[in-house]
């Protein structure tokens, strides 16, 4: 091997050499890549020295061969973005709708400007059910009114719904629910045909003033469902709404306020606008919390919905706290958290347990007797904060003194000798894998004692993942280890990358790995077999992702892209764009559609994961690079170099979110 | 296996006659024809008139193929309020017609038919100001203006909005 600082060193100054190549980076960046924080990198690598997980220099070897085509590199167009289903489905609406107008036969433009403004409050009201966001879709059909349908008379309301989700069908019943009880009302007979190809089209809009609705003859067929029907028949009506509705629906009378804010109605609509996505059991790799409260008997479902809407109106002004653990002495790898507790592992050797709660004290300490550390020093970079969303509040609790949270170990082989690179838990155990070339399995239900130590790979354990049957690490030796979890058997050894491996994951009987070679390959457990392979366009990927459903596949590198593939077909489905620097570390969120990244560009981003828009870019929240990152549903929890994690916590301080816990 | 018929009578006064397996929607009917044994004389239904048993009969019809519902799935029931495109024409009634199928369907314990009614009339909600709902169902606003604004400003709670 290569004496160590000079291969990193070049691969540090890599990046900025291919920036220049690159038209594209290199406008957005113009000043990264001058000169002092090209020092910066570089005194940065040497810091990370020998065991730095990610093996530059088998990112750079491969990059060194593939200079060639970096020079002549065109990045081609993204592949074209799926769209969803639901773009399919609003598109129905304008065709049946001109269908609809071409049976009516005559159609006039409608001029409603007078009376339109002489009542400001039905002007807010109509601005409500055709407003910008719907104009396109409905604007040809908003414009005209038909006096030939039905002469004379002052229309039902059958309002359109806003509603995105409803299908077609539902508002077409409905629609057509409205315009028969208009016409009964004005004398016609319900005899036909008309009404019902009309009903089919799904448009039921009235075009008129709202002055006009004010008739008093509607009171003849109008009924008031909440008076008329039993409350237990209520509950299911509403139990259909989404909380937007029923918040409406809260409004409309006395009777209604109170039906419509009972406690199991709020429960079941909340539930269900918050839970859709949820994984199937598939995976409990991440257990990652849902923030869907607890259901206690005495749970106030509608104010949690109102907790959870002003959470995610945070996440949309990318609005969180800051909140630094501090107390490694070193570059902290490898993070995972719940709502009790965070784990972090570190370059100083030591696993420690802290308290996911204020004042988020570090209860235990796991390896050898470490140092107290002095003060706190910079905790973040403000010069880069400023390019995005700086934290509103900034926390540092004082360190725990070492003496009182350590378990005294006499034998060393009691814990890891070396560097933690990768570790992950679940409610059982807790595997690691280090520097020393080992893993070791944790009782995380006896006080973290070591159960046994999984001996196999001839070089670091880069990273580690575990289900109910196995155990998988992947290393620097090039194999990727599958581990009987609860024997600690090695079943099988997976071969045939050429470089570092330095990230896996597991679904089911599929694991899919990325390595320092360029490649990230889907093997089969079973078969032992890799069955396809999701190239970079150029240099060595650091981590992969892969969603609950095991359909899609992220990755991130020295690309400083995220690349997002489907497994099935093995294309590229689309490239994720905004750093600039390695991608370090990713974290796909699939039941709040979010993809959180940490790179070497010392930021941490967060994207949508149905659209691939970044949502929101924070920089600078610690002093050096983002080595590996996690969220749930109220924070995203960083590590950085500079021995430090934090916690990106856009729930705190906000009224009740307590109750998002389960 | 034959077409057994069943004779009904509404409340009032008309009797109408069913094959057994369309009856059997209704677990009502099902659990009292199990109590009752076979019967000649027409089963009185006291709570449902003429006009609303035929449509709730029509329901029955077109579904008797369907597979029994599971009963105690209620999430996955609830979670979309699309209804097929049969129902929906079937639903075309006006909005007294529509809820006395939902009250028979309930009474008679059909439970497939009082779910697409329920879903019906919760679509006539969704997406509606209070405003629009109070016109579509002719209701007066009882609420104080103090009241009103109250409770919207307790609904429209979000910080930093």
């Amino acid at each position: 091997m290569a004496p160590r600082d000079t291969s990193m060193g070049i691969s540090r100054r890599r990046p900025s050499l291919s920036l220049r190549t690159r038209p594209r980076t290199a406008t957005v960046s113009t000043v990264q890549t001058v000169g002092p924080d090209n020092e910066l990198w570089h005194g940065l690598s040497v810091v990370d020295s020998d065991d730095d997980g990610y093996d530059g220099q088998a990112l750079e070897e491969h990059h060194i061969s593939e200079q060639v085509l970096e020079e002549t590199n065109q990045f081609p167009e993204p592949a074209p973005r799926r769209r969803g289903a639901k773009s399919f489905s609003s598109l129905r609406h304008p065709v049946d709708g001109l269908r609809a107008l071409g049976r009516r036969l005559s159609v006039t433009i409608r001029n409603k400007s007078t009376r339109h403004s002489a009542n400001p409050s039905e002007d807010t009201t109509r601005n409500s059910w055709c407003n910008e966001a719907n104009a396109d879709r409905r604007a040809s059909v908003n414009s005209v009114t038909v006096p030939g349908s039905l002469p004379g008379l002052g229309l039902a309301p059958p309002v359109f719904s806003d509603d995105f989700y409803a299908g077609a069908a539902a508002r077409a019943a409905a629609a057509a629910q409205n315009e028969l009880a208009r016409a009964l009302r004005d004398g016609l007979k319900p005899s036909g045909t008309n009404l019902t190809r009309d009903s089919e089209s799904g448009i039921g809009i009235d075009l008129r003033d709202r002055s006009e609705l004010s008739d008093p003859a509607l009171a003849v067929v109008r009924i008031d469902p909440v008076a008329y029907l039993p409350p237990e028949i209520m509950a299911q009506v509403f139990s259909y709404l989404d909380p937007e509705s029923l918040m409406q629906s809260e409004l409309v009378s006395r009777a209604w306020g109170e039906q419509a804010s009972s406690r199991p109605i709020w429960r079941t609509v909340f539930r269900r606008a918050y839970r859709h996505h949820r994984a199937s059991g598939l995976s409990n790799k991440k257990r990652q919390a849902a923030g869907l409260g607890n259901a206690r008997p005495d749970q106030d479902w509608k104010r949690l919905y109102l907790v959870r809407r002003a959470l995610d109106h945070r996440w949309k002004m990318g609005k969180a706290a800051a909140i630094y653990l501090h107390g490694h002495t070193d570059s902290v790898y490898c993070a995972q958290f719940d709502e009790d507790k965070i784990i972090t592992g570190s370059r100083d050797r030591t696993i420690r347990v802290w308290d996911a709660h204020y004042p988020w004290p570090c209860r235990k300490i796991i390896g050898p007797q470490p140092v107290d550390v002095p003060g706190i020093g910079p905790v973040n970079n403000s010069t880069q904060q400023s390019s995005g969303k700086p934290p509103f509040l900034t926390i540092c609790p004082p360190p725990t003194r070492s003496a009182g949270i350590m378990t005294p170990m006499e034998q060393t082989e009691d814990y890891h000798s070396a560097s933690i690179l990768c570790l992950q838990f679940d409610d059982k155990i807790m595997v690691t894998g280090s520097s020393d070339f080992t893993c070791i399995v944790w009782d995380v239900q006896n006080d973290y004692k070591p159960i046994r130590r999984l001996e196999g790979h001839r070089a670091g354990v880069l990273d580690v993942c575990f289900d109910d049957r196995y155990i998988v690490s992947c290393s620097k030796d090039t194999t990727i280890c599958v581990w009987d979890r609860h024997t600690g058997v090695l079943i099988k050894k997976l071969l045939g990358h050429r470089g570092p491996v330095n990230a896996v994951q597991l679904r089911g009987d599929l694991v899919v790995s990325a390595s320092g070679d360029g490649i990230a390959k889907l093997w089969n457990i079973t078969s032992g077999l890799c069955v396809k392979e999701f190239p970079s366009k150029d240099r060595g990927l650091a981590c992969v992702e892969f969603s609950d459903d095991a359909r899609t596949i992220l990755t991130g590198g020295n690309d400083h892209v995220i690349y997002q593939f489907d497994a099935n077909s093995g294309e590229m489905v689309s490239e994720l764009k905004g750093h600039e620097g390695l991608v370090r570390s990713l974290h796909l969120d699939n039941m709040n559609k979010r993809i959180v990244s940490g790179s070497y560009d010392m930021s941490v981003k967060v994207f949508d994961a149905q659209s691939g828009e970044l949502s929101i870019d924070l920089p600078g929240w610690t002093t050096s690079w983002m080595l590996s990152v996690k969220s749930d549903y109220r924070r995203i929890l960083a590590t950085s170099q500079d021995s430090r994690a934090v916690i990106m916590d856009f729930g705190y301080g906000l009224d009740g979110i307590d109750l998002l816990e389960e | 296996m034959s077409a057994q018929m069943l004779t009904f009578l509404s409340n009032d006064g008309v009797e109408i006659t069913i094959a057994r397996d369309v009856a059997e929607r209704s677990v009502l009917i099902k659990n009292m024809l199990e109590d009752l044994g076979d019967t000649d004389e027409a089963i009185p239904i006291p709570n449902v008139n003429e006009a609303v048993l035929r449509k709730v009969i029509e329901w029955c019809e077109h579904h008797k193929g369907d597979p029994p519902s599971t009963g105690d799935d209620d999430d996955s029931r609830r979670k979309t309020t699309d209804i097929d495109e049969w129902d929906q024409k079937f639903m075309q009634v006006d909005q007294e017609m529509l809820f006395e199928i939902i009250l028979a369907a309930n009474y008679l314990d059909i439970k497939g038919l009082l779910d697409v009614g329920c879903k019906t009339v919760a679509n006539m909600i969704k997406g509606k100001s209070p405003e629009e709902i109070r016109k579509t169902f002719n209701i007066q606003n009882d609420f104080t203006p103090e009241e009103e604004d109250q409770i919207r400003r307790e609904n429209e709670w979000a910080e930093d909005r």
